[in-house]
């Protein structure tokens, strides 16, 4: 009866750690019950080896045939741990291309805003493009009003044109009535100085 | 062994690009060993040679959905497991002839006939999962997390499986004296 706390099977199996093996050696020297349970297990190893390996009655040989190949791309396909490096190195490719061509940007804080240059730039600006319009809109204006004003001067100039004609028509008839009255005077003072 | 590894990678690496040459190199290389296995687990000669063509053929077609070329041995006697039980669960044939291990005996060993027949029917008594973790560990050397792979179990299963299966073998083989 060997003691239980050691795995002697293990140990003739060749399966403990260094210092498991140690520890169970160590044990069997002073303990008569594990040296005769491991003599047994080795003596029954033996036994087991004692049967050799026999040999084959005829030997296994593939013949190579076209139709049973695999096509070259299923070859590629088939094989993961090649697409694997090669999607590595391709990666790898790409991360170290990245690096190289791209500028490292330094990161740093962010610049103060200065409101002065920016309210300059902003009047600049506006001056700019507001003077012009303005400029323009104005003249527009005035042009527009010149014309009103032109307009509205020849309607005028014409109108009193008309009522200059007619104020001389009329003062005309008025002096023709003034002088045939006059006409008339006249005759009848004749008339009467004559017949005194 | 380093060595061993590096170059099993560059024949996989070979095969996966359809290099039948390279393949038939790395099924020279590990037939033996997948054979024996096979024949373990099979109990004839006929039907383990036919499971180690059948391992090595689908070996080939999946070689691509190998992810670490490290873990190729664990690999393939997965493939090889799942073969062999594949067609130990088919129902046989009855035929009324007695397993084949025995005919491990002609092989012309340094060791008395006796202890082979011995060693072959005290596995024979084993359960098939008893004697599949003694076949992966005794005779093929693999390690705890190795053996767990090519079953699809957990490592404390193939502890126990393995601990059970010394333990009725060491009975057979290896008695304890009395008197």
């Amino acid at each position: 009866m060997s003691c239980s706390e050691f795995d002697l099977k293990g140990y003739i199996l060749k399966e403990l750690s260094q210092a498991e093996a140690c520890a169970t050696e160590a044990h069997a020297a002073g303990c008569g019950a594990c040296r005769e349970e491991l003599d047994r297990l080795s003596l029954t190893l033996t036994a087991l080896r004692a049967v050799p390996e026999e040999e084959m009655p005829r030997r296994i040989a593939f013949v190579s045939d076209k139709v049973f190949e695999p096509k070259w791309w299923q070859a590629w396909l088939n094989s993961g741990p090649r697409m694997a490096f090669v999607s590595s190195v391709m990666l790898a490719a790409a991360i170290l291309a990245h690096g190289v061509i791209r500028p490292v940007e330094v990161a740093g804080p962010a610049p103060a805003l200065d409101t002065a240059v920016i309210e300059a730039r902003v009047n600049r600006e506006v001056a700019l493009r507001l003077d012009p319009a303005v400029k323009q809109a104005v003249t527009e204006s005035e042009a527009r009003q010149a014309e009103k004003i032109q307009a509205v001067v020849a309607a005028a100039e014409k109108r009193f044109e008309f009522e200059r004609q007619a104020d001389r028509v009329q003062v005309e008839e008025a002096f023709n009535v003034v002088r045939k009255q006059m006409t008339r005077w006249y005759m009848a003072s004749a008339e009467v100085g004559g017949a005194r | 062994m380093i060595f061993r590894e590096v170059e099993d990678r560059d024949l996989i690496a070979k095969a996966r690009r359809g290099g039948v040459d390279a393949f038939n190199l790395l099924v020279s290389r590990w037939e033996k060993r997948i054979y024996n296995y096979l024949l373990k687990l099979a109990g004839n000669r006929e039907d383990a040679l036919d499971l180690c063509q059948d391992t090595f053929l689908k070996a080939y077609q999946n070689l691509g959905k190998l992810d670490d070329l490290g873990r190729f041995a664990p690999w393939l006697f997965r493939i090889a497991h799942n073969q062999a039980y594949s067609l130990l669960r088919k129902p046989k044939p009855e035929s009324g002839e007695a397993p084949e291990f025995e005919t491990a005996a002609q092989g012309g060993r340094p060791f008395p006939i006796e202890m082979t027949l011995a060693v072959t029917a005290a596995l024979d008594r084993l359960t098939a999962d008893q004697r599949e973790a003694v076949v992966l560990k005794i005779y093929q050397g693999f390690k705890f997390e190795e053996m767990a792979e090519v079953l699809g179990c957990p490592v404390s299963t193939v502890k126990s499986r393995l601990y059970t299966a010394l333990d009725l073998l060491k009975n057979t083989l290896a008695p304890i004296k009395t008197g």
